[in-house]
């Protein structure tokens, strides 16, 4: 029987070249595709895939909370992170969120197969960053991963955080009761709890807080060197 | 119409997606891969591709450079460039257009516009479409 792959991530051009690599092994085939982690765990609940390779910095529920929801639903879920970045705190919370892989999106072509035949034979995959940062918190008694543990994150529940991403994306109220089919109210009693729990005064702070804490993913540009104020109007 | 293309970005993964989209049109042909600015300015030199398809993010020299330097070096008869990037920015694509590129396409949306995009450059036309946009700009 083949083994069969769900792919998360929002960037078509990203899950042809994914797709293109994982159809060439024998034996696997990608059963769905998802453009961001809400899709992603509809479609794991409907098709049940063997493995689901995850990118983190996904639009409406990223990549982390998707793995959470997903291992929420089956605590057996095999989830590999597709990440641009290997940062302790990412890491960390990779790892919270019950990831088996973790894989750099740079070094996908390299390492993903890997990833998959490891889940595959029952065994979990990191990047070396990765074994580092766990070896060196199990000899310093974890206090090397914990250092720099994001602030009261686990104080928001499931639905505050994509509440929060959502918000944190842009999104008004009204937008984000009809993504997730709740009414206005009962959206805007959440924010006042999320608001309340991080101490946060404003849409801006929370669009900080959700960038710090990996909940949304910003590219930082190169420096331009020219501009007018007609493209920055 | 026969198109040579050079793929330009730091993820082989990116440039595979890349590839599999623009092997799919008859006659476009993927002449070579690079994966910074410095690599892309060597096989621009010596492939002579049509187009080049250029990220802005890389390690070593960014995209932005590279296309100043490919047009500076190649002022008549060099490929053109389309930038293919995650940045949403109309600043951004002002920027990549000054450093001399014909094309400008959002990463997002690169699988809906790549070979419309690549089909225009290649003809020596301006396409920009910003994932915010509804519509393309020939």
């Amino acid at each position: 029987m083949k083994l069969r792959i769900l792919l998360a991530d929002d960037h078509e051009i990203v899950r042809r070249g994914l797709c293109a690599l994982l159809q060439k092994h024998e034996g696997w085939e990608v059963c769905g595709e998802a453009s961001d982690g809400r899709e992603a765990v509809e479609m794991a609940k409907q098709m049940k895939p063997d493995v689901a390779i995850v990118d983190i910095g996904m639009p409406y529920l990223n990549g982390l909370d998707t793995t959470r929801q997903l291992l929420q639903h089956d605590p057996h879920f095999k989830v590999i992170v597709l990440t641009i970045t290997d940062s302790d705190q990412v890491i960390r919370e990779a790892l919270d969120a019950g990831a088996r892989g973790f894989v750099l999106k740079s070094d996908a072509a390299r390492d993903l197969v890997s990833a998959v035949e490891a889940l595959q034979s029952k065994r979990m995959f990191f990047t070396p960053r990765v074994n580092d940062l766990v070896l060196a918190g199990f000899l310093d008694r974890g206090h090397a991963i914990s250092r720099n543990e994001p602030p009261n994150l686990p104080t928001l529940t499931v639905r505050e955080r994509e509440v929060t991403q959502l918000l944190a994306e842009g999104k008004s109220s009204k937008e984000v009761a009809s993504l997730l089919n709740l009414s206005t109210k009962t959206v805007e009693t959440h924010r006042s709890n999320i608001m309340r729990k991080l101490s946060l005064h404003s849409i801006r702070d929370l669009v900080v807080y959700a960038i710090k804490n990996n909940i949304i993913q910003i590219q930082m540009p190169p420096q331009l060197h020219h501009t007018t104020e007609s493209t920055v109007a | 119409m026969a198109v040579r293309i050079l793929l330009v970005d730091d993820h082989p993964i990116v440039r595979q997606g890349l590839r599999t989209l623009l092997e799919g049109r008859p006659g476009w042909e993927v002449v070579g891969e690079a994966s910074d600015g410095l690599e892309a300015l060597d096989k621009v030199d010596n492939l002579q591709p049509d187009v080049v398809v250029l990220d802005v993010t890389m390690p070593r020299m960014n995209g932005l450079e590279a296309c100043r330097l490919i047009q500076q070096k190649q002022k008549t008869s060099g490929p053109e460039v389309l930038f293919v990037t995650q940045h949403d920015s109309p600043q951004m694509m002002h920027e990549a257009l000054h450093a001399g590129a014909r094309g400008y396409v959002v990463k997002s949306n690169a699988a809906r516009d790549l070979l419309e995009a690549v089909e225009a450059v290649s003809q020596h036309r301006v396409f920009t479409a910003l994932a915010r946009s509804p519509d393309a700009s020939c």
